[in-house]
């Protein structure tokens, strides 16, 4: 059998080897290694955005905690927050406690989260019944005002003259910050 | 005059077959190329990606422990305000059942209330109204009961009544 090889025919051949050759040298070097570079990164990526999808998710649940939290006790937080005016304390027992006089004591830090302001309190009221009133009526005043000991009552003609000591627990705003 | 029947074709320097390899390899490279594009692009969002969740991780887990402290907070400050309240009331309470002890014959003058103690001033008819009426009350609550008594021109008395409560620790190591 005689088989002549054709010079075009052999170019053909010699440039496909040649192309071949680079294809599967390409393939080899660059593209499988990048092949698998990218499947380790998604597959890394999937697990990092699983971590985040959890994360973002308790971010939320703690975001609804919180809020419902500050909704349903928005009054004391708001008291919490309200700066104790004694002018206007005052002014607004001033029906019931006659001669109401205030006297700052001091200033106490209490476990380093609350403010207390520890005030001095002088008046005169027509029964006791006055002050069982006021005890219940400061619960639900502007501001968080504990009353406590030492109470004293005496008699003054008709009316009864009373001290009490008060503290007005309140969370300034530089604390909140940190 | 012609000395060939046929016509000729022409030539050209890329035949056919070369034309048809050429071809060939040529979307062979171009799809290998954009594959190689494509991972390319791909691996460099991936490895951005990577690079921003570490921050956004690190940035919901600050927030997050925020969050929570402000709750534990509102919660201490919840918690404080309930027991202020309680407080207040139980006070109210306690006034006003220590004033109930005093029968109508007495009149108390003064009162004195502290934690843990309660003097009372005041004006008895006779000695026996003051340890029926208000001193065996009182000796019912307080764990120490003294009174002095010092006559008046009327012929009633005014009482001094002291009354104590011991430490309820104290006492149990006594018992």
């Amino acid at each position: 059998m005689n088989f002549r090889l054709n010079y075009r025919t052999f170019y053909v051949i010699l440039l496909s080897l040649l192309l071949m050759v680079s294809i599967i040298a390409f393939s080899t070097f660059a593209l499988i290694p990048k092949g698998k570079e990218y499947r380790s990164l998604r597959l890394e990526n999937k697990k990092e955005q699983a971590v985040i999808d959890t994360a973002h998710e308790d971010h939320d649940l703690t975001e609804e905690k919180l809020k419902k939290l500050e909704e349903k006790n928005k009054d004391t937080i708001k008291a919490y927050r309200t700066v104790f005016n004694p002018e206007k304390f005052m002014r607004l027992n001033r029906t019931q406690l006659q001669d109401l006089f205030l006297t700052e004591i001091h200033l106490t830090d209490q476990n380093k989260s609350f403010k207390v302001y520890e005030v001095n309190a002088t008046t005169k009221i027509t029964s006791p019944e006055v002050f069982y009133q006021f005890l219940e009526k400061v619960n639900h005043s502007g501001w968080i005002i504990g009353v406590h000991f030492p109470v004293h009552f005496e008699r003054d003609k008709d009316l009864i003259r009373l001290s009490f000591t008060m503290k007005v627990h309140h969370v300034s705003e530089g604390k909140e910050e940190k | 005059m012609k000395y060939s029947f046929i016509v000729p074709r022409t030539k050209r320097i890329i035949g056919s077959d070369m034309r048809l390899a050429l071809f060939f390899f040529g979307v062979n490279i171009a799809m290998m190329s954009a594959a190689y594009l494509f991972l390319e692009y791909k691996t460099t969002i991936f490895k951005e990606k990577h690079a921003l969740y570490a921050t956004d991780i690190k940035q919901l887990d600050t927030s997050t422990r925020m969050l929570e402290e402000k709750i534990v907070t509102i919660e201490a400050e919840i918690k404080k305000h309930e027991q202020i309240s309680t407080d207040n009331t139980v006070m109210a309470e306690s006034i006003h059942n220590i004033f109930d002890l005093a029968p109508d014959s007495i009149t108390l003058m003064r009162a004195e209330l502290e934690e843990k103690s309660l003097i009372l001033y005041g004006i008895s008819p006779n000695k026996d109204t003051y340890n029926f009426m208000l001193e065996a009350p009182l000796k019912s609550i307080f764990h120490r009961t003294y009174t002095s008594f010092y006559p008046i021109e009327n012929g009633w008395y005014h009482f001094v009544s002291t009354n104590y409560l011991d430490d309820e620790n104290s006492t149990e190591v006594v018992e």
